[in-house]
């Protein structure tokens, strides 16, 4: 801490940790010591300790019900939660509709070969919605999609 | 872990402080009493993937702190400011809290300037002074429950205490530099 006899800004953040013992011991007793010289950094503390004060002194709200017992019904028509899951199948991450297309798709290739051969088939696009990454900007993995180290 | 039973005493334990802390939060009781109950419903879904050495108060908080935000999110009242790059380091003008009598903060007319003052500031302020001064939060669990350091957590609630110190004395009319 600064020096008492010099005048200096209060340490908020040390005053702060002080407060709460969060500092360690041999900074707590420095800052002791300090504080029993430094009236502005005491006063200061003051203010600090009157805010906890008055947060003790905010209504102390309550929910006025059982929530367990309205959890409890919902629960009840839940499944029990489980530690393993199976895995989703890739098609599970596609939306129905993209689904549909591609069958769609699929049927009408099928039955351009099998009415006007297969030579004269033009290339379809549409397959290539079975392509490793799906169109739409659908992820099978987060890997797929998102850079690492993003966050932040 | 897993019976029903359990989990609602569970839920009998901490209802009120988690529907406190939502309330805080966001500031509107009905909104809250829906977000604390998603919170329980949620938190029995994520019992498989609790782990037991993660004190349950503090995921359960966790998970009450993300509810929170998604639903300040979703009304777009979130305070974007990041106090995690730069403020952090930077000085705190302790003129900021200018003398504040403990008779002032005491009397309940000004605790509702306190109220007042406390949601106007940024949620990452806002966050961290109700698990610290509400919950009585060690500095370690806070960093748990909000995922940064301590030391973040150390300079963050100091600077979170001045300024809702300063708002404070906004409305009471005083002025620092009087």
């Amino acid at each position: 801490m600064t020096d008492p006899v010099r005048p200096h800004l209060p340490d908020m953040i040390r005053l702060s940790g002080y407060l709460d013992g969060e500092l360690d011991g041999a900074t707590q007793r420095e800052m002791e010591t300090h504080l029993a010289a430094c009236p502005p950094c005491a006063e200061r503390l003051a203010e600090l300790r009157a805010l906890t004060a008055a947060f003790d002194a905010l209504p102390q709200d309550t929910l006025g019900f059982d929530l367990a017992g309205m959890i409890a019904g919902r629960l009840a028509a839940a499944p029990r939660p489980s530690p393993e899951r199976p895995a989703p199948r890739w098609w599970g991450l596609l939306p129905a509709s993209l689904g549909a297309a591609a069958a769609l798709t699929l049927g009408t290739g099928i039955g351009s070969v099998l009415i006007g051969g297969g030579a004269a088939m033009p290339r379809m696009a549409a397959m290539s919605v079975f392509d490793t990454l799906p169109p739409g900007g659908l992820c099978l993995g987060p890997d797929s999609c998102y850079s690492k180290g993003a966050r932040k | 872990m897993g019976d029903r039973p359990a989990f609602e005493r569970l839920v009998r334990r901490y209802q009120d402080r988690v529907f406190r802390f939502i309330l805080r939060m966001v500031g509107i009781r009905d909104e809250a009493m829906d977000l604390a109950q998603e919170t329980f419903l949620k938190a029995y879904r994520a019992l498989p993937g609790w782990r037991p050495e993660a004190r349950f108060s503090t995921w359960l908080f966790q998970i009450a702190r993300n509810a929170a935000l998604d639903a300040l999110r979703r009304r777009r009242h979130i305070d974007f400011v990041s106090l995690t790059s730069g403020p952090d380091e930077e000085a705190i003008d302790p003129c900021d809290t200018a003398p504040l009598p403990e008779e002032l903060l005491a009397d309940k007319q000004r605790i509702g300037l306190l109220e007042r003052a406390l949601r106007e500031l940024p949620v990452e302020q806002r966050e961290i002074l109700l698990l610290r001064e509400l919950e009585d939060m060690s500095y370690a669990d806070i960093a748990a429950t909000l995922n940064i350091e301590v030391g973040t957590v150390k300079s963050r609630i100091a600077r979170a205490r001045v300024a809702v110190l300063a708002h404070y004395r906004h409305h009471a009319g005083e002025s620092c530099h009087d």
